[in-house]
């Protein structure tokens, strides 16, 4: 159901739940007592079984929440921290340089301007600027997290980006391009940061720039599934 | 007396003839104005004179030097000898936190003691002298937001453009705060706010209301 900014919301359109409160996602806005109204132009998407409402839309503007993964790119550091920006609009983001697995004192990570970090966003609020860690603050192990070393980084929408990261992308986003690419035999290292960065890594740099092109012509031209599957073969006899 | 004002720089007299007061140094053995204002000397008391006894003559105490300064005396709306109130070391104010960065805490000095201020005096408070107990585990999100009322204690006259507050006491800290949602909240706790129309608790490092 396509909703508005700022309208009404009938009772019978939210789902209901005899145990669990219903949690609002993304995109609605609760105004006591009793009203849920959206706040942005998107679909309106609900989960009977954890008791979610949210609405899809595809935004320009990433806003860094907490718990987000970003592909985010060192610009400077400092004493005790690292600079890194994750998107061209807002301020630089602080990554502490501990915050990385295995790092100390005495041993800390060197990253020069233009690295790239796949970290986590830890705070994110809208009175001050954005707080990275790239190893998880309960098990100190990196996760996945930390420095991303070779491959390119493209840059695609924010729909995108959601979508590549979803559970299921061929079956909930309509995303196939990942599982044919890797059934034609391409063989590459993908990493997608929510504030709509993919980074791409393959044998050879013509192979990373043919894959990293196919996604970004996916986001552009909206390509279906059939269409992403003449892409995916074209893309794996080049490589 | 005349009152001549003097500018800051300006050469009062030599630190052989006057005592330094409030609104004066010293450069070079002699005594300059610090600030704006009209010049005002102190005549010290005549000290009594070499007692006079028939087998001793005492030396005569030397006589004590006139003070002069400059007294920081704002327009005449305010009443005749009323001097403007600065903050000073260990007096309580209430501030408002203007911004807030995960080290510190900036904000605008409004009232020292019972006071309104007239001029624009800034703040800040240091991660570290937000609390007295477990002080490196304090973030400033959970303590101050932007636009709370706080009231807190000068420890430090600092540098050029901020005094050093401090609300490691049970009694300072904040004292009026509005939610993210735009209401006006009430304590529960020495860490909690919470909005009444909504029901969220909100962190902050509340003041002991009495």
């Amino acid at each position: 159901m396509f909703v508005l900014p700022g309208e009404p919301l009938e009772p019978a359109t939210l789902p209901s739940h005899s145990t669990i409160p219903l949690k609002l996602g993304p995109g609605l806005l609760h105004i006591p007592p009793n009203t849920i109204t959206p706040t942005v132009a998107g679909l309106l998407r609900t989960d009977k079984r954890k008791n979610a409402v949210w609405v899809e839309f595809n935004g320009g503007r990433y806003v860094p929440t907490t718990g987000d993964l970003v592909i985010a790119t060192i610009q400077r550091s400092s004493v005790d921290v690292f600079y890194a920006s994750i998107s061209d609009y807002t301020p630089n983001a602080t990554l502490p340089q501990l915050s990385f697995e295995g790092a100390t004192k005495k041993t800390r990570p060197q990253l020069a301007f233009g690295a790239l970090v796949y970290s986590r966003v830890s705070l994110a609020n809208k009175h001050m600027d954005p707080e990275l860690e790239c190893v998880s603050s309960s098990t100190g192990k990196s996760e996945g997290l930390g420095p991303l070393t070779g491959g390119l980084v493209f840059n695609i929408s924010l729909g995108m980006s959601r979508r590549l990261m979803l559970a299921k992308p061929g079956e909930q986003g309509g995303l196939v391009i990942l599982d044919e690419l890797g059934e034609q035999g391409a063989a590459f290292e993908i990493a997608v940061g929510r504030n709509g960065r993919v980074w791409v890594d393959s044998k050879s740099l013509k192979g990373t720039l043919a894959i990293g092109k196919a996604i970004q012509d996916i986001d552009e031209k909206s390509l279906k599934v059939d269409e992403q599957k003449k892409l995916a073969r074209k893309v794996a006899r080049e490589i | 007396m005349s009152t001549t004002i003097a500018v800051p720089g300006q050469l009062l007299g030599a630190t052989t003839d006057f005592l330094p007061g409030p609104g004066t140094h010293i450069h070079a053995s002699s005594i300059h104005a610090s600030i704006l204002g009209p010049i005002s000397r102190t005549v010290p008391p005549k000290p009594a004179g070499p007692s006079k006894r028939l087998t001793k003559i005492t030396k005569a105490t030397p006589e004590p030097l006139p003070t002069i300064s400059i007294d920081r005396d704002i327009s005449e709306g305010h009443g005749q000898g009323k001097r403007e109130i600065i903050p000073e070391v260990s007096s309580v104010v209430l501030c408002k936190v203007t911004r807030i960065t995960p080290r510190q805490a900036n904000v605008n000095i409004l009232v020292v003691g019972e006071s309104v201020l007239d001029g624009d005096w800034q703040g800040l408070i240091r991660v570290q002298d937000v609390r007295a107990t477990e002080k490196d585990k304090v973030k400033i999100f959970e303590s101050f937001r932007p636009g709370d009322v706080v009231r807190a204690a000068v420890i430090s006259l600092g540098d050029q453009s901020n005094y050093y507050l401090s609300t490691a006491r049970n009694n300072l800290g904040v004292i009026m705060a509005t939610s993210e949602s735009g209401n006006a909240m009430y304590p529960v706790s020495w860490k909690e706010y919470r909005d009444p129309e909504t029901g969220a608790n909100e962190w902050r490092k509340v003041a002991k209301p009495f």
